[in-house]
């Protein structure tokens, strides 16, 4: 069967260029190539502006690529959609604040063929509770938590989150984060936008930033990582020699800066085995270290070289 | 799926207890005042063919029925504007279904005022030939479903619960210019023509004043002929939809 070979997105030079009346036009989406396979969990990351709920428009089907193509599992998106194998939480609005959560779940479960059961999506989602509440008497996780029902409810293969925690506090992020957890169990593709780095970190396998509608880096998280800032080696020199072993330091090709506070240096290198090696061998060091960057790090290098190519 | 989605419309609709009073109770209140309980309601049209009671209970309905449609053409308007439509994009149902949708609640909700009235109507004196009751029900439902489109075009244009509110309200204005709450004479009547009310209003009317206009101060009646109404209501359903298709337009550059 072809199908099951078939990735869950296929995305193949896409553009999306918006001309709005009376306004110069704004080109959100510059070229996208990415292909997300079967039951991978991909955090999308770029600052506002970055073009990623555009991205993911074009992949539910919300909007058309100026260029490009958009396949979803092998199909275009709105077939997808209408299979009910792509489903996604919104970022924002979305939700009738006059009806109450249990009728905003029944309204959209009637739109599916073969919906989940009700009850069993609102009691997955904590929502059991809440379930004869008005959507406006409910706080902004609820509302999220109620997106996220309905986002459940034809089964999706394939989930899309547009920022999903967005407004909420840190005890609501992690239990939203601890259901998804129990839901992509059973083997979903998962692509979810996001600003929070530890929440690319905590939950993705794989992290693909873009800024500028463009993607800048895409990888592991360790591979993101390590690809903004290398890695940082660190190690404590004999007194005397300190000075000429950082001067040697910096005359390396694969060493990005060498820093001496005290009689300890620090690295920062694109290679860290053959740094560490040095250290220990000719330059006389000890008490050595190896640490990857952090996310965040990452992140503002590589969105920061992007913005200043694009200055240019 | 439309089956389920109509009756969570209908309940919504019948939680909005204010906007039912404006579409429905009001109305009925304004056709016993002015209607029902006056000594000229029962002098019959120049016509013969019904009453002042229920000329007047007519005009009442149809004040009912379009600010039914307004209200329900504007909130779907905003609903889809904030978000709902996205929520629905993502979900196989189609836009053909939501219109629909759209559109029996409309006329559900449109058949509230025009029910209420006539039973009061026909329970108060108005009385007229079966022809004329039956007719001026289907003109008025009709009239105002097209009135759904300046409900529609006030919500794509501002896209606020509160727009649609003031274009519920502007129907008060209109009814006025429109010939609707009071008959109108020389220079205000040649306005009234011209305004987006006149037309259907009349053509409810039709059936019961085959076109001779009411007048207060005991001149002669005037004949207004059936072109009139009717042109005044092809002209603004094309400016309606013109306005409603350009604000759709926007809507998607914008996206």
């Amino acid at each position: 069967m072809t199908t099951t070979t078939e990735p869950a997105i296929d995305l193949v030079g896409v553009t999306k260029t918006f001309t709005p009346v009376g306004r110069p036009p704004v080109e959100a989406v510059r070229g996208i190539d990415l292909r997300v396979g079967r039951g991978e969990i991909v955090a999308f990351l770029g600052p506002n502006g970055a073009g990623k709920t555009t991205t993911l428009d074009m992949v539910l089907g919300l909007t058309q690529p100026t260029a490009g193509r958009v396949a979803v599992h092998g199909r275009p998106a709105r077939t997808a959609v209408l299979e009910g194998r792509v489903s996604a939480v919104l970022q924002s609005g979305g939700l009738l604040h006059d009806l109450t959560v249990r009728e905003t779940v029944q309204v959209i479960a009637s739109a599916y063929r073969q919906p989940r059961d009700v009850d069993e999506v609102l009691e997955r989602t904590g929502l059991t509770a809440l379930a004869r509440r008005r959507v406006s008497k409910c706080s902004g996780g609820e509302q999220q938590r109620l997106r996220f029902a309905l986002a459940l409810l034809p089964d999706p293969d394939l989930l899309v989150l547009d920022e999903p925690t967005a407004g909420m506090d840190v005890g609501a992020r992690h239990e939203f984060w601890a259901t998804m957890r129990a839901e992509v169990e059973g083997g979903r593709t998962v692509v979810f936008a996001t600003h929070y780095l530890e929440e690319a970190d905590a939950f993705a396998q794989r992290i693909v930033m873009v800024a500028r509608g463009r993607v800048v880096a895409d990888g592991s998280t360790a591979e993101i990582r390590a690809r903004a800032t290398g890695r940082t080696v660190s190690a404590t020199l004999p007194a005397a020699t300190a000075q000429q072993a950082v001067a040697t330091l910096r005359r390396r090709p694969d060493v990005v800066a060498a820093d001496l506070a005290g009689d300890r240096v620090t690295v920062r290198t694109g290679d860290a085995d053959a740094v560490a090696l040095a250290l220990l061998t000719d330059l006389g060091g000890s008490g050595l270290e190896i640490t990857t960057g952090s996310l965040d790090d990452a992140f503002l290098a590589l969105t920061a070289d992007d913005l200043v190519g694009a200055d240019r | 799926m439309t089956a389920v989605y109509y009756a969570m419309e209908l309940r919504r609709t019948g939680r909005d207890v204010v906007n039912l009073f404006f579409t429905a109770v009001l109305p009925a209140f304004l056709y016993v005042i002015f209607g029902a309980s006056q000594d000229y309601s029962t002098d019959m049209l120049p016509t013969g063919r019904g009453n002042v009671a229920m000329y007047i209970m007519v005009s009442m309905a149809a004040y009912g029925a379009v600010t039914a449609t307004t209200g329900i053409g504007g909130m779907a308007a905003v609903e889809r504007m904030q978000g709902w439509g996205r929520q629905l994009g993502l979900t196989p149902m189609r836009d053909s279904q939501y219109v629909l949708v759209k559109a029996q609640l409309g006329l559900t909700i449109a058949l509230i005022p025009v029910a209420l009235i006539y039973v009061i109507g026909f329970a108060t004196g108005a009385a007229g030939e079966l022809r004329a009751w039956l007719l001026s029900g289907v003109l008025v439902l009709a009239g105002a479903a097209l009135f759904s489109l300046y409900g529609l075009v006030f919500g794509l244009a501002f896209r606020t619960e509160g727009a649609v509110s003031a274009a519920s309200g502007s129907l008060v204005i209109l009814a006025f210019l429109g010939n609707l709450f009071f008959p109108l004479s020389g220079t205000m009547l040649t306005i009234a023509k011209l305004t987006p009310l006149y037309g259907i209003v009349a053509l409810a009317r039709e059936p019961l004043t085959e076109g001779w206009l009411v007048a207060t101060d005991g001149a002669a009646p005037v004949h207004d002929p059936l072109w009139v109404p009717v042109a005044n209501v092809a002209v603004w359903l094309t400016i309606l939809t013109v306005l409603a298709v350009l604000l759709v337009r926007r809507g998607r550059a914008r996206q």
